[in-house]
């Protein structure tokens, strides 16, 4: 029996945050798929993409894990406004881990999809 | 609450703060790269109040706990208290060691009194200890604790066993036999 209790609604907000906590570093590398970009501008775009914003702040340690692991590089690049940016670009295994991500992700997806789906198509339920 | 002069200057130090457990490196790479990010926004977004950016980048404990779980190092959050680091022989030991001294030197009144002492606490690590499961425990403390002590005190204080010499010596050696094996199997069956 599920009862609805108080701390049920941080228990979705970790829920959320779990899942965050998986997906979180392959859409970073998406992100740069195309073109270096630089902090503020990552942030940007996973802000506005609303299921994956975070506490902004995160997103620096994970950056920077990327970065030990070769999976991304930085440079730094003078702007014509304020200060000097530092572009992460992906890497050659940056890519690899890209790539490998989207191609077990629609599986992934889908099959988590059919789970959820109401009514369940059971093929052991023979009620 | 005390306003600051610069709030920005405060995040930051609250951040290498709470991520005190980070190697120095790491920690002052954490700050440069917040730092940077709060004036890529305040040059991109001068509109923006810096409380709304500093807010953005969330709490510095969160922030910290992240940069310490992406650094491998074990967060704020103490780990967990090992239970029982007392190793496996030690309870083994005081339970038995004693026990044969007092055989080996009868006569020595202290050494009865401290093998008492030492044979309880021994009693007690092996109750309190992880390698073993509650039945072992029982086992074990009646085998090589209990079972010996009630022989010793039947032997001596009843008349229930024969007087002389021989029977003593095996009654003994019983004793023995049953405390080794008893340790044999604690030892044997212990987790790891």
């Amino acid at each position: 029996m599920h009862r609805m209790e108080a701390g049920d609604a941080s228990k979705q907000a970790r829920a959320a945050a779990q899942l965050r906590k998986g997906v979180l570093e392959y859409c970073v590398l998406a992100l740069m798929r195309d073109r270096p970009r630089y902090g503020v501008e990552l942030l940007r775009e996973l802000e506005g993409s609303g299921a994956l914003a975070t506490s902004q702040g995160t997103v620096y340690p994970l950056l920077s894990r990327l970065r030990r692991d070769d999976l991304v590089t930085t440079t730094w690049q003078e702007s014509a406004s304020g200060p000097p940016r530092r572009y992460y670009a992906l890497t050659d295994s940056g890519r690899a881990a890209l790539d490998e991500f989207t191609r077990v992700w629609p599986g992934f997806r889908d099959a988590v999809d059919a789970f959820l789906t109401v009514p369940h198509a059971s093929a052991g339920d023979h009620a | 609450m005390k306003t600051t002069a610069d709030p920005v200057r405060d995040y930051l130090a609250a951040v290498e703060r709470e991520a005190s457990a980070l190697p120095a490196g790491r920690r002052q790479e954490l700050v440069a790269d917040l730092a940077e990010h709060i004036e890529v926004t305040r040059a991109e977004q001068p509109a923006t109040p810096v409380g709304d950016i500093l807010a953005g980048l969330g709490d510095p404990r969160t922030i910290a706990a992240t940069a310490l779980a992406e650094a491998g190092v074990q967060g704020a959050a103490p780990a967990p208290a090992r239970r029982g680091k007392v190793h496996p022989l030690v309870p083994l030991l005081m339970l038995t060691v004693p026990y044969l001294l007092v055989i080996l030197l009868p006569d020595v009144y202290a050494l009865r009194v401290g093998s008492g002492i030492f044979r309880i606490v021994g009693g007690v690590l092996l109750c309190t200890s992880v390698h073993w499961r509650p039945r072992q425990k029982v086992v074990g403390v009646t085998a090589i604790g209990l079972l010996p002590v009630v022989a010793a005190v039947l032997w001596n204080e009843t008349t229930i066993a024969p007087a002389g010499e021989l029977p003593a010596l095996v009654g003994n050696l019983i004793s023995l036999t049953v405390i080794a094996v008893g340790s044999v199997w604690l030892w044997r069956s212990r987790r790891a």
